[in-house]
Order: structure tokens, then C-alpha cells, then sequence
């Protein structure tokens, strides 16, 4: 089990920190690293045994849709913990940070797992609180602290919402299990479920920065640690978008009508929203921290092409744009990191690091969507959702979809202006990064570029998944 | 395999010029190394297998996403090949007429490849995804090549290059992919044998975003917003390849994937595609007309011509369908004479401006020569190659529209007299700059680039069978499966 794994790796950190003192930052991150591996190669394992199954009286299921997001999560986990280390390391909280890292990433891999609304309620808070923590982390830099007081106070309303929305849901349905609430979800919604449905959908809409609550995002993005920024902006939003899929396919199918044409609606509000507030920034990581809002808009249109035949490719679409996003927004916010956060220090970088360079220009162009670099499938995959949807309000989620690659275009391709076409600000441009950064930021712009050969096999998987 | 082989070496290629950092001769005769293989094996194909390019030696099917039935596809028939085949001459060009360049050489080859990458791959595509791949793989290349080497605006030029075909190739998409769907199918082989399977409000729905991308990427008028900026701004050699390849992955769409794949969505559209056709051929005259710049004259001199593969294409006849399939490659080879030739001139003299030059043809007698040459091409003389192209679309043309077909004639007049119009001033006359009297002759690098487009300008001219032989087949394939005439 997977879980069992991290949750072991969890107390090994944690241990460690205690024990091994502050000489030994770079064994705690190792140990965090091989933790995460560990927890990767687990849930591997199961996917490749083909493993399924329900524990708890249905409550928690290992299925192959869980497994999928737990590779995910695992995986960027691991990612971030090596390009955490050196950091992490000289400020010596490296234990600290690893803990969280691992906590947020053990929330996750219960949340995808969970049938049963309540234990949804507490994954999500086992995701989210230590990431508060993430997010405020950085002591010496104030943005820290008040990007993280302003996620801890959004995100305590969020958990309110979500909190209220499925005790409203308990109570029509008398149980918090998919299976039961399905039961009780008939052919037509009492008002007070559908109350609960949309306060629940709004608790979810902060969690994953969907307008019109996404005002969290740039400040939290911003005051956090790169790092932090870019692990939370992709395993724990995975994660959600996997629960959520659960609960809205398990457990209320027959409302599917409302919640898609609530759904067509947030993604095409969250798509303009995103896209239109990225275009005015010129500090890059509030324009990935827009731009992360967008995605989300783009990742609910599928949500909204959830109806008739077009199921399964939408749950595909989530599938594969999750994995696609983990690797091009990673590698995007890492670059941060190496570079500087102002739209200028990307200036001449191309003549300086040529390739970090071109590492970035990958992660801009996929995020715009070119092929076949990895947003591309994500995007295609929402499209083909889409249109196999056959229903007005989904066409119009897919046509500001288009609108939107197009609108995204200028701050993308500004950044790779200022790479290839700018004058380098200073002489000396951007110092060598520290190794883990440059490793991961490297190996996602070679994932994002070949991610073309595995979206075969990831689509094989995505469709063979539990929820199919 | 040899396909395959046939797209994927630049890309080795690029990988390589990258590898040779620093020795610029090295990069430059590694990259000229690289750009003939290619071309050697496009030869090779034509000579080996002639008229029979749908030998199953030719073609290569992998399995990329079962579950959408999405391949790997690839292929060549003679509706491609003659873009395939000058996709790779005008790289190689391309590399020759980078000869000046100096800064960031081996990255430029790179690029350059990358885009020869793509631009193969759409010609041999039998995939609609992998179209769609390829079709925008030469995006970012392009968007570099003209944003780093380019002119003073090629910022400005390079963005909305990009935004337009990108907004074009997006919703192009959406059409794909709903075909797909619709279809169960994304092989365009299998598509073209159910031509037309789906029901007729279903293939309007797709063709409507799929002919509005193509017709971007074209372009036609009024799409054609982002052209001059990014034809006036580019560096020479990009030219080249952006002129002479990239309009027609636009025109290649219209003639293998819209029309054969969507009979019935195409066909109440076709009448207004003829309409673009004149329109874009009498426009294009008009504002050639008007320029003072050679190298916007020459562009919009582009656009005029790309008129006759929509003319053609929407005649859906024998004649005009192969007459769009010919000129596609008559107007990539005179259109990438006519910059090289507009950019060896303005390196001589130091302007572009057309009041600026005059009598040039003492002093350069063989690039003058050649910008005349170009010049007949563009006017359709018989003789060149773009006259049997430009003759078969309007006969095509006027069979199924003829007030349309007449029109279009009418704009070969025009473009005679702009294009006599532009030799009178730039070349003949007397010197209009004691300055030019130092000015020398085209170099042996410089006509290493344009003999070879001009020579098949000719060959192409007295003996056009040897394209419309091996295109003819395809063409016929195509027009009887959605019973065309």
C-alpha cells in the first residue's frame, strides 16, 4: 500500500529530524526522497497488478483511477522533494519541510481513494493544512507569511463550504457513502440537496482556484517558496479534480445535468478570468499562478462534458490532463526558482543558459498547447470530450477553450520573447542554480517533450480505470 | 520506412548542429550535409516508385493511442508528394541562403530543421492527429526564426504570425477531432473511403472551423492580416521556406483532408472558396501594385497566386484539382526565387525601396536575369511552370464557375502588369545610383540557391508531366470517391 509506504517515509522524516540533528539535512532529504520513490513504486506495483479493491465498507477504494492519481502525486512529490533539498537544507528546516511535503502528498493519496464524503472532508484537510504551512514556510521573505495567512483564511472558508455542503448531503442521503448518496439522489434533486451540491462544488471551486473564487492564488503562489508553489499548484489540485470526479460520477449520477451545466458555466468563467488577469502581469510567477487558475478552467470543461457518451472520455481527459499539467507547470514555476520571479530577468537568458532556456520555452509552449509537447493531449482530450458531448453549453466551454489557448498566447510567448529576443538585463545574468532545481527543472522539460510517446499507454490506462 | 526516415533525419540534424557548437564552418557544412539527405531520398522515391507513391513500401502505420484509434500514420500519394519533395529542396536552399548569417548560426539550423520536421511530416501524414502534430511543430521555429533574425519589428511580426495561425490551427483542431469521434477513426486513408459517411448538417459543423483554420494558414483574403508583417520582417532564408512551404500546409489541408474527407460539409462552400480564389488573385495584384517595398510587393505578388490552388481546389474537376495540386509547388519554387533574388539585391545595394533602384540589369546581369525570370513565372508565361499550373485552375475554374474563371484571368493581366511594372523600375533604365556602378553580380553561393529554383522553374514549364503524372492518380482517387467530375 501506498499510503502505508509515505505514512512510514512520513515518521522516518520526521524521526529523523529529531534524531539526526541539523548536520544531517541532506540524509533527511534523501530519506524523503527514497520515501516518496518508495510510495511511487508501490502504487506502481498495484497498477501494474492490475489491483482493485474496497476497504472500510466501500469507503475507500484502490482502483486503478486512484492508483493513477497516486503515481501522480508520488511522483511530483519526489520531484519536489529533490528540488526542495538544497534549499530547504540551507535554512535548515529541511525535516520540516520534507514532513509537509510528504504530509500534503499522503492527503492526496487518501483523498483519491476516498468513497465516502466525510473522509473526503478530512483527506482534504490532511492535503491542505500542511500546505498552509508550505505556503508560509519561508520566514525570512514577508510575502511569505501573509501569502500564507491569506490561504489559511481562504482556505478555512473553503473548508466551511465544502464541511456544510456534505452534511447537507448527508442529511437528505443518511449516508456520507458514494453508493448510498447515489441511492438517494432519484430522478429529482430536493432543493436542499442541490444547495448542498453547489456549497460543496464551491468548496471545492477555492481548493482548486476556480473564479470566482481564485483570488487566493497569485498571493499564496507568490509568498510561497518555489518549490511550494509548484508542488501545491499540481498534486494537491490532482488530487481534488480525482476526488471529485468520484463523487460526482459515484455518487450523483442522475443529477448530472445540474452539476455539468454548473460546471460548463465555472470553466468558462475560471478560463477568462485566468487568461485575462495572467496577461497584465509581468512578475512570472503571478502569471503562472493565473495561468494555474485558467488551467483549472480548462481541466472543468471536461468535467462539464461529463453527460451521455461522452463519460469516459471526459474522465480521460482529467486523467491525462493531470499528468500532462504536473510536468509542464513543475518544471515552469522550478525555472522560477534558477531565474528570478520579474518578467525581465528572463531577459537574453538564452544567451546566457541556453538551455534552461530552452527547457522554459518547452514548458511555455506546452502550456499554451502546441503539440506534441504534454498540454497539448490535455487540451486535445478536453476538446474530444467536448464534442462528443452533444450539448450546447459544453460546445461553448470548448469554443472559449480555443478563445482562450489563443488569449494565453502573448504571456506565454512573452516570456520566450525576453528569452530568445531580449538584450540579457546584467552582465553575469542568472547564477548557476543548485543542482536538484536544474535536475528536476531538466528532467520535466524531457518528460513535457516526449510525453507524446506515453500518452498511448496513459489513455489505455485512464480508460481501464475503476471509474469506468 | 524511408518516409519515415525521409522526415526524422533533420531532426537528427538539428540535434547535431547543436552538438558542433562553435566551429561555424563545421555547422555550416554539417547543416548543408544534413539538408541533402533528405532531398536525396525524396529523389529517390520519385525515381524509384514513379506514379505508384501509394506503395505500400512508402507507407508505415503504428500504433500511437488504441483507444481513439489515433496512429501513427504516415505516407506519401502524389496530392503530397510534390510539397514533399520541395519541402526538402527549399530547406537545403534555405541552408545555402543562410550563408551570412552569423549570429546563433547553429541554432538557426536547428530551428530550420525542426520546421523541415513538420513540414515533411504534414505532407506524408495519413493521420489526423499527426497532421495536426506537424501542422504546428513548424510554429515554434517559425516564431523564432523571424523574433531573433528578423528586422527591427520582427517582435511585433513574429507574435502575431503565431496568434493567427494558432487561433486558425485550434479551432482546426476542434474540427478534427470531432470527425474523429464522429467517425471512430482518425486514419485519413479510411476516412476518404467513407467519404462522407457522416450526415451532412454533421460535416458543415466541421468544415466551418477546419476551412477557417486552412484558409489562415493560406492565406486567404481577408485572412491574411499576419502575412506582410511577417514576410517584410523575416530574414532571407526563412523566407524561403515560410513562402514557399508554409502557405500550402493551408492549400495541402483544403485538397487532402477538407474536401476528400468532408464532401458535403466543402460543397456548399465551395462556390465562395472560388470566390476567395479571385478575390485573393485581384487583391493581391492591386496592393502588389501599390508598394514601394520589393519584398512586399513580392508578398503580396504571393498571396495573388495562392488564389489559383483555391480556384482550382474548389472547381472539384480533373483539370482544376490538379492544377491547385501543381501550382502549389510552381508557386513555393517562384516565390522562393523572387525573395532570394530581392534579398540578394537589397545586400548589394542597401535598399529594398523600388524608387530607389533602377538599371540594375548592367551591373547584375545574372540576378537580373533571374528577377525576370521570376518575375515571367508570376505572370504565368507560358513556358514556367506556374503557367501550366495557373492555366489548368482557371480552365478547371471556369468549367464549374465561370464568372469566376474569367476573373481570374483577368488578374493574370494585372499581375503582368505590376510585375513589368516592378522589372522596368528595378533593373532596367538607367542607374539610378552612382553607388550601384560598384554594385557586383549575384556570388557563387547566391546562385548555388537560385539557379536550382529556376531551372525547375523551366523544366517544370516544358515538361509538366513529370509532376502531373505521378499527381494524377491521387487526384483521380480522390475526385471518384466523392464523385467529382
Amino acid at each position: 500500500m501506498p499510503e502505508l509506504v509515505a505514512t512510514g517515509s512520513l515518521l522516518v522524516v520526521l524521526l529523523g529530524g529529531v534524531f539526526a540533528g541539523p548536520r544531517n539535512e541532506a540524509l533527511v532529504s534523501g530519506l524523503a526522497a527514497l520515501g516518496t520513490l518508495a510510495a511511487f513504486a508501490a502504487a506502481a506495483g498495484m497498477l501494474a497488478a492490475g489491483f482493485s479493491g474496497t476497504f472500510f465498507g466501500g469507503g475507500y477504494a484502490v482502483d486503478g483511477f486512484a492508483l493513477y492519481f497516486k503515481l501522480i502525486i508520488t511522483a511530483t512529490a519526489f520531484f519536489t522533494v529533490i528540488a526542495a533539498s538544497r534549499w530547504a537544507g540551507r535554512t535548515g528546516d529541511a525535516p520540516e519541510y520534507m514532513t509537509l511535503v510528504i504530509a500534503v502528498a499522503l492527503g492526496g493519496m487518501l483523498l483519491v481513494s476516498m468513497r465516502d464524503l466525510f473522509g473526503v472532508f478530512l483527506a482534504v484537510e490532511l492535503a491542505t493544512i500542511p500546505s498552509y504551512a508550505m505556503v508560509a514556510f519561508d520566514r525570512r521573505r514577508r510575502e511569505s507569511a501573509e501569502g500564507g495567512m491569506k490561504y489559511l483564511i481562504t482556505g478555512v472558508i473553503a473548508s466551511s463550504f465544502l464541511l456544510y455542503g456534505i452534511v447537507l448531503i448527508y442529511g437528505v442521503s443518511g449516508s456520507a457513502n458514494l453508493s448510498r448518496v447515489a441511492e438517494a439522489f432519484g430522478e429529482s434533486l430536493s432543493p436542499v440537496a442541490i444547495v448542498g451540491l453547489v456549497l460543496m462544488l464551491s468548496g471545492f471551486a477555492f481548493k482548486v482556484s476556480a473564479a470566482p473564487f481564485h483570488f487566493w492564488t497569485p498571493d499564496a503562489y507568490q509568498g510561497a517558496p518555489t518549490s511550494a508553489a509548484a508542488f501545491l499548484s499540481v498534486a494537491p489540485k490532482a488530487a481534488i479534480f480525482a476526488v471529485l470526479l468520484r463523487i460526482l460520477l459515484d455518487g450523483m449520477p442522475q443529477a448530472a445535468p445540474t452539476w455539468t451545466a454548473l460546471m460548463a458555466v465555472i470553466a468558462i468563467v475560471t478560463m477568462f478570468v485566468g487568461n485575462l488577469l495572467a496577461l497584465r502581469q509581468s512578475n512570472v510567477r503571478r502569471m503562472l499562478a493565473y495561468s494555474s487558475v485558467a488551467h483549472s478552467g480548462y481541466i472543468l470543461a471536461a468535467f462539464a462534458a461529463l453527460q451521455g457518451e461522452a463519460v469516459p472520455a471526459g474522465v480521460q481527459a482529467v486523467m491525462i490532463y493531470s499528468a500532462a499539467y504536473a510536468v509542464m507547470n513543475l518544471g515552469a514555476f522550478l525555472t522560477i526558482d534558477l531565474v528570478g520571479e520579474e518578467a525581465k530577468s528572463f531577459n537574453g537568458l538564452f544567451a546566457t543558459r541556453p538551455a534552461l532556456a530552452v527547457a522554459m520555452a518547452v514548458f511555455m509552449a506546452a502550456l499554451v498547447g502546441i503539440p506534441p509537447l504534454s498540454g497539448f493531449f490535455g487540451k486535445a482530450w478536453v476538446i474530444y470530450a467536448g464534442v462528443g458531448s452533444g450539448s450546447v453549453l459544453v460546445y461553448a466551454a470548448v469554443a472559449s477553450l480555443v478563445v482562450n489557448s489563443v488569449l494565453s498566447v502573448p504571456y506565454y510567448f512573452g516570456i520566450i520573447r525576453n528569452m530568445f529576443q531580449e538584450e540579457p538585463v546584467s552582465e553575469g545574468g542568472p547564477g548557476k542554480g543548485d543542482g536538484g532545481v536544474a535536475f528536476t527543472v531538466y528532467a520535466m522539460a524531457v518528460l513535457t517533450t516526449l510525453f507524446f510517446l506515453g500518452v498511448g499507454p496513459l489513455a489505455a490506462l485512464a480508460s481501464g480505470s475503476g471509474l469506468l | 520506412m524511408i518516409t519515415t526516415a525521409t522526415i526524422f533525419i533533420p531532426l537528427l540534424g538539428a540535434i547535431l548542429v547543436l552538438l558542433l557548437r562553435g566551429d561555424e564552418r563545421l555547422v555550416r557544412y554539417a547543416a548543408l550535409g544534413v539538408a541533402a539527405v533528405p532531398l536525396l531520398l525524396a529523389l529517390y522515391i520519385y525515381l524509384a516508385f514513379g506514379d505508384n507513391l501509394d506503395a505500400p513500401a512508402l507507407s508505415q502505420e503504428l500504433v500511437w493511442i488504441e483507444s481513439l484509434n489515433i496512429g501513427y500514420r504516415v505516407g506519401l500519394d502524389g496530392i503530397g508528394f510534390g510539397m514533399f519533395f520541395l519541402s526538402a529542396l527549399l530547406a537545403l536552399i534555405a541552408v545555402v541562403a543562410s550563408w551570412d548569417i552569423r549570429e546563433n548560426l547553429g541554432f538557426y539550423f536547428a530551428l530550420l530543421f525542426l520546421a523541415e520536421v513538420g513540414m515533411l511530416g504534414v505532407f506524408a501524414s495519413r493521420d489526423l492527429v499527426l497532421f495536426y502534430v506537424f501542422f504546428e511543430i513548424t510554429l515554434i521555429p517559425m516564431y523564432l526564426m523571424v523574433g531573433m533574425w528578423g528586422d527591427e519589428n520582427r517582435r511585433a511580426a513574429a507574435i502575431k504570425f503565431f496568434i493567427y495561425t494558432f487561433l486558425g490551427s485550434t479551432a482546426m483542431l476542434a474540427g478534427f477531432l470531432a470527425l474523429g469521434v464522429l467517425s471512430g477513426t482518425f486514419s485519413i486513408p479510411e476516412l476518404g473511403e467513407e467519404a462522407g459517411g457522416l450526415s451532412r448538417a454533421a460535416q458543415i459543423a466541421i468544415a466551418v472551423p477546419v476551412l477557417f483554420g486552412l484558409l489562415i494558414k493560406v492565406p486567404a483574403v481577408p485572412l491574411h492580416g499576419w502575412l506582410l508583417d511577417v514576410y517584410v520582417s523575416s530574414p532571407i532564408s526563412t523566407n524561403v521556406v515560410l513562402s514557399g512551404v508554409l502557405p500550402k500546409l493551408g492549400t495541402f489541408g483544403i485538397l487532402k483532408i477538407a474536401i476528400p474527407l468532408l464532401p458535403e460539409g466543402v460543397e456548399p462552400f465551395l462556390p465562395y472558396l472560388a470566390v476567395l480564389g479571385v478575390v485573393n488573385v485581384i487583391y493581391g495584384a492591386f496592393v502588389a501594385f501599390l508598394q514601394p517595398d520589393l519584398k512586399a510587393l513580392v508578398a503580396y505578388s504571393s498571396i495573388g497566386t495562392l488564389g489559383f490552388i483555391l480556384l482550382g481546389a474548389a472547381s472539384v474537376n480533373a483539370v482544376g484539382y490538379n492544377g491547385a495540386v501543381f501550382q502549389q509547388v510552381a508557386h513555393g519554387l517562384y516565390s522562393a526565387l523572387l525573395f532570394l533574388l530581392v534579398g540578394i539585391i537589397a545586400a548589394r545595394t542597401g535598399t529594398r525601396r523600388i524608387s530607389e533602384l533602377g538599371g540594375l540589369a548592367a551591373r547584375m546581369p545574372w540576378a537580373g536575369g533571374l528577377l525576370a525570370l521570376g518575375a515571367l513565372a508570376a505572370m504565368g508565361l507560358p513556358g514556367l511552370a506556374v503557367f501550366v499550373s495557373e492555366f489548368m485552375s482557371i480552365m478547371g475554374g471556369y468549367t464549374a464557375y465561370p464568372v469566376q474563371g474569367v476573373l481570374a484571368a483577368l488578374g493574370i493581366i494585372l499581375s503582368a502588369m505590376y510585375m513589368l511594372y516592378m522589372l522596368a523600375r528595378v533593373i532596367f533604365g538607367p542607374l539610378r545610383e552612382p553607388a550601384y556602378e560598384r554594385v557586383g553580380d549575384a556570388g557563387a553561393v547566391e546562385m548555388a540557391a537560385v539557379v536550382p529554383l529556376a531551372a525547375l522553374l523551366l523544366v517544370l514549364g516544358f515538361f509538366p508531366a513529370l509532376l502531373i503524372s505521378v499527381q494524377r492518380p491521387a487526384v483521380e482517387a480522390v475526385l471518384a470517391a466523392i464523385g467529382g467530375s
